[in-house]
């Protein structure tokens, strides 16, 4: 593993107090064991303090092996971890995180598993192959097929999806498919506004309700769908 | 007033809903789910069209979002509008607005003018009120602000037989 030395020592020393800070002024954030040879942890808290200074809201960045090629920090298994307004915490993990050192905000993440707030007692966990986090925007944009499971229940199927973490709002430009104890919706478009309060499906909408379930849990059979 | 029988009109909460529409917003919280824009309500033989309806369901308490809105159990009242069209195995009704009440089964279609076709019988009037676990029908005609009962337009077949 080769790596960049751009940087002089005063530059590490600024850095590792900037890291330090953001450790005693949040708590709450769990230390990433880092084991790393040193220029490679300088590289992460140098985007760890980078990051820091945009959104304050405690992000914390872990990050368990960097490497430099072609002028792009190569990260392996990078964790972001923050705070929403409504101090929630989310979480944003993946395979891998590739940052282009010229335009350091925006991340390519490889098999993302993030798990952020819908509200209070409602939470969102999201699996997808590829997306863009964007840590000025705290958005995540994911361009490939995804899929959100909540902690009530609900599954949906979407080819892609624009989450906005900080406010809690997500949309996509292509079908859904969304499946929630006995009703599924499909259509063509779909956003999530206001914190997960409202969902709005537009162009060619579908739902299908299920009978009520008799009270041992089974439709009854002759009401049951046939497909 | 008239006393049609309308049968086969059914919506209940233990047979499958098909619901299609333009537009849906579901406001999770406040248990209502607005379906916007050639809305089509399907349940077994029963058929239902019109511009815009809005379902009210009970949230069980936890406001839990859900995007799929409730199985049909939990669904309270329907509230449709915008030109609504009812249709069943033998009858078709029309009206402008059309509340139905899953609890009671009770379906009221109101409107300037509230038509009730059946086999060539076209009963017109401005309220109709359908206990559809029954099927039994009240006609209401139009201009009771008179004082005096509407009265109800009936037109009947002559090859058919009174119900």
């Amino acid at each position: 593993m080769h790596s960049a030395h751009g940087l002089e020592p005063g530059a590490i020393g600024r850095e590792e107090a900037a890291f330090l800070k953001a450790r005693r002024y949040s708590r709450k954030v769990r230390v990433v064991k880092l084991a790393l040879p040193l220029v490679g942890a300088a590289l992460a808290i140098g985007f760890f303090g980078y990051s820091y200074l945009l959104s304050p809201s405690s992000v914390s960045i872990g990050v368990e092996g960097t490497a430099v090629r072609d002028g792009k920090l190569v990260m392996a298994n990078p964790k972001v971890t923050g705070y929403t307004k409504e101090n929630l915490p989310y979480t944003l993990t993946a395979m891998r995180a590739i940052q282009d050192l010229s335009q350091t905000g925006m991340i390519q993440l490889e098999e993302i598993d993030a798990k952020f707030p819908v509200d209070d007692n409602n939470w969102a966990r999201v699996l997808a192959r590829t997306g863009t986090y964007d840590d000025t925007g705290n958005t995540l944009d994911i361009t490939s097929p995804v899929t959100f499971k909540t902690t009530d229940g609900m599954t949906a199927n979407l080819k892609s999806a624009f989450i906005n973490i900080e406010a809690g709002e997500m949309s996509t430009a292509e079908p859904v498919d969304i499946l929630q104890d006995g009703s599924r919706v499909t259509a063509d478009t779909f956003k999530v506004l206001d914190k997960g309060k409202v969902f709005v499906f537009e162009k060619r909408v579908r739902v299908m309700i299920e009978p009520r379930k008799r009270p041992d849990g089974t439709p009854r059979d002759e009401a049951k769908a046939g497909n | 007033q008239s006393e049609p029988r309308v049968t086969g009109l059914q919506l209940s909460g233990d047979e499958p809903i098909q619901i299609e529409s333009d537009r849906l917003e579901v406001r999770d919280a406040e248990g209502i789910a607005i379906f916007t824009g050639n809305v089509n309500v399907v349940q077994g033989p029963t058929l239902l069209k019109s511009g815009k309806m809005t379902v009210y369901y009970a949230t069980d308490g936890t406001a839990e979002p859900s995007a799929a809105g409730p199985d049909a159990s939990r669904i309270e009242r329907l509230e449709v509008d915008e030109n609504v069209y009812v249709k069943t195995e033998t009858q078709v009704a029309t009206a402008d607005k059309a509340s139905f009440d899953m609890k009671t089964e009770v379906l009221v279609m109101t409107g300037k003018e509230v038509v009730l076709s059946d086999d060539g019988n076209v009963l017109v009037g401005c309220k109709l009120t359908v206990q559809m676990a029954t099927g039994h029908a009240l006609l209401d005609g139009c201009g009771q602000s008179e004082g005096a009962k509407g009265r109800v337009k009936m037109l009947l077949q002559p090859k058919s037989q009174s119900q």
